[in-house]
């Protein structure tokens, strides 16, 4: 089994810089973190390769130069290959262009399973999955919350999904891009203490725009369908209001609010 | 005369947030408004929509995303829609984009304003978890294409149209290789979405979150939470309010121990009155409130129920 895990190195959000005039994020010598749902789509690749042991495992993500570390990191787990698409001509792609340029490297992949997160913190678009499954032509689930392992090798995979009213259960057929909840159970191990050091640069597959065969009006800022035209920070307008205590007089405003919103009566 | 289809979903066809969104996009131009989903979700006679598609369960599913994309496409093909909405919803969230890749068009997620002028329209949304909206425009020919977030955009007419309805019949069922085995309700409470009052929770009341039901019961009230009591694993998801939880418009919303994060704003939407316990009246949710009370707020909780009880108030039927 072939399994290629989508994941992406977001800002961490508490610490983000962003370029006002272009309109872009500065994305280069930028804390970065995994995104916390591609976290889960790896851990749940690792636990199938503890049961299926000739599981191969490869992590996919396009971004900066400056994530390949970070590859490296997780190319110290189990995980077998890791490749990084990245481009400058890349820089301003939506989600259209995105999902093309990763999906015109999984189209030249075999593959069993594609996974991912259902979103990214900072995107949030939950776009680039079902995008990719439609320039692949494949089966689509997101928002998986958990997954029978015991179905791994019955030919359909079966796996329930969180529909806001309602749990539904899935049996889905190989291949099949799969976009994993937070509230899935999969957890990313550590890397075992011998490991920390270990030497994987070799196992880091770094393509460009030009050896995906895509032209640079495909990708970036003149690929795109969609333009940020401006950022805001949005300003909260401040109210009349009244302060009070927890007192007599304090719960009796309560009270006369209640009865007036009709609460009480 | 501008033609919009909009796609109603399985979790909320009451919701006429579509509708209203299509109104400030089209502005004062003519229009026609179809309106395509399955036939449980959709309105039955005359509606708002001039007209009703109903899709054939026979034919495919709504989870089958790629047939009915390939049905959605179909459909585009003869009618040449101007614009195509979605709900925000799970479903939707994963219809929408496989669409805007099947018709070669660009799409914006979740969007929560709208600014349509001089026949540009621009497309308002929380971005980088909220911390900045962004404003996008949709560059090509169309159609315009947007996923909107439940409850933002509200209507008001009571404006009904002689609805047109039709069976979709043409589409060829494909062997769709998702299979549905089991689908479970999940255990129902009430909608947080749906409650007029909501006594909601944060990191001040994180230890005891389960003495707001005694507060939300007198006041015929629905509790919610911030993230961190969700996090915390002290509440359900399914009850958080805010950017990354649902969007709630109630008449009243009590914020207790809530600090009033932008993420958590974001998630308040045409909220009449705010009334925050905090024992910091400066914390951010105060300067939104009407009414600020400084202190702890399980002290509040309990002083409250027993001046409602030797006061004999009892909650209006008519709150919920
Ligand atoms: C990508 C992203 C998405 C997010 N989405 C959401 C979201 O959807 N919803 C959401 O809520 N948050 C969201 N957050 C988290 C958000 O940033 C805040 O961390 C969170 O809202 C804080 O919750 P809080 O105000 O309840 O807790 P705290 O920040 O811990 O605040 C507690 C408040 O309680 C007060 N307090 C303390 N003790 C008492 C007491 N005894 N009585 C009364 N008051 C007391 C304090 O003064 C303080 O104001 C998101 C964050 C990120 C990064
Ligand atoms: N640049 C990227 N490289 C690899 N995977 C991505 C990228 N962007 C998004 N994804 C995947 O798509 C999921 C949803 O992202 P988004 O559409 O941005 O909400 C993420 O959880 C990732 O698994």
């Amino acid at each position: 089994m072939k399994i290629i895990c989508l994941i992406k190195f977001i800002p961490d959000v508490e610490d983000f810089k962003y370029d006002y005039e272009r309109n872009v994020l500065i994305r280069e010598n930028m804390k970065q973190i995994l995104n916390p749902e591609d976290a889960c789509a790896v851990a749940f690749a690792l636990t199938v390769k503890r049961f299926y042991p000739s599981t191969v495992i490869e992590v996919l993500t396009m971004g900066p130069q400056s994530v390949s570390s970070k590859m490296e990191e997780i190319l110290r787990l189990d995980v077998d290959h890791a490749t990084l698409i990245t481009d400058k001509a890349f820089i301003g792609s939506d989600t259209y262009a995105t999902s093309r340029v990763l999906a015109t490297y999984l189209k030249s992949s075999s593959v069993d399973l594609i996974l991912s997160g259902t979103h990214t913190l900072d995107g949030d678009t939950s776009h680039v999955p079902a995008q990719i499954a439609e320039w692949l032509e494949l089966p689509h689930v997101s928002n998986i919350i958990s997954i029978n392992m015991n179905s791994m090798d019955s030919g359909r995979l079966v796996l329930s999904v969180d529909h806001d009213q309602t749990i539904m259960t899935f049996a889905v057929p190989y291949p099949s891009v799969l976009s994993l909840s937070k509230d899935s159970a999969f957890k990313m191990p550590y890397v075992r203490y011998d490991d920390l050091n270990k030497e994987v640069s070799h196992r880091l597959k770094v393509i460009d725009c030009a050896q995906l065969g895509l032209r640079k009006e495909e990708v970036g800022f003149d690929g795109s369908k969609t333009q940020v035209v401006s950022t805001f920070v949005k300003t909260m307008t401040k109210k009349d209001k009244t302060e009070v205590k927890i007192d007599e007089a304090g719960l009796q405003s309560v009270i006369d609010l209640l009865k007036e919103k009709g609460v009480l009566a | 005369m501008k033609k919009v289809l909009l796609y109603l979903d399985k979790n909320r066809p009451q919701d006429l947030s579509l509708f209203a969104a299509s109104k400030m996009l089209v502005k004062d131009e003519a229009c026609i408004i179809s309106a395509i989903g399955y036939q449980e979700d959709l309105p039955l006679g005359n509606s708002v929509y001039d007209e009703v598609m109903i899709i054939d369960e026979k034919h495919v599913m709504a989870y089958d995303t790629m047939n009915l994309t390939a049905l959605l496409k179909q459909i585009q093909h003869v009618h040449h829609f101007d614009i195509i909405l979605f709900p925000s919803t799970p479903l939707g969230r994963i219809l929408a984009p496989r669409l805007a890749i099947a018709l070669h068009v660009g799409l914006v997620a979740d969007v929560t304003g709208i600014d349509a002028h001089d026949g540009i329209v621009e497309l308002i949304r929380p971005a980088y978890s909220g911390k900045l909206m962004a404003k996008i425009l949709i560059k090509g020919e169309g159609p315009l294409m947007m996923t909107l977030r439940p409850n933002i955009f509200t209507y008001h007419s009571e404006d009904v149209k002689q609805t047109v309805y039709q069976t979709l019949k043409k589409h060829e069922p494909k062997a769709s290789g998702i299979i549905l085995l089991e689908t479970k309700q999940k255990v129902a409470g009430k909608d947080i979405r749906d409650s007029k009052v909501l006594i909601s929770g944060g990191g001040g009341v994180l230890h005891q979150f389960n003495r707001l039901e005694d507060l939300a019961r007198v006041l015929n009230a629905v509790v919610s939470a911030s993230r961190r009591v969700v996090d915390s694993g002290v509440a359900h998801r399914k009850i958080q309010v805010g950017q990354s939880g649902k969007t709630v418009s109630p008449k009243l919303y009590i914020a207790l121990g809530i600090s009033g994060s932008v993420q958590h704003i974001e998630g308040l939407k045409n909220v009449e009155t705010i009334i925050a316990v905090n024992t910091n009246k400066n914390a951010p949710i105060c300067s939104l409130a009407t009414l600020v009370v400084e202190g702890d707020a399980i002290e509040f909780i309990e002083k409250l129920l027993v001046k409602i009880k030797e006061n004999n108030l009892n909650f209006k039927e008519e709150t919920q």
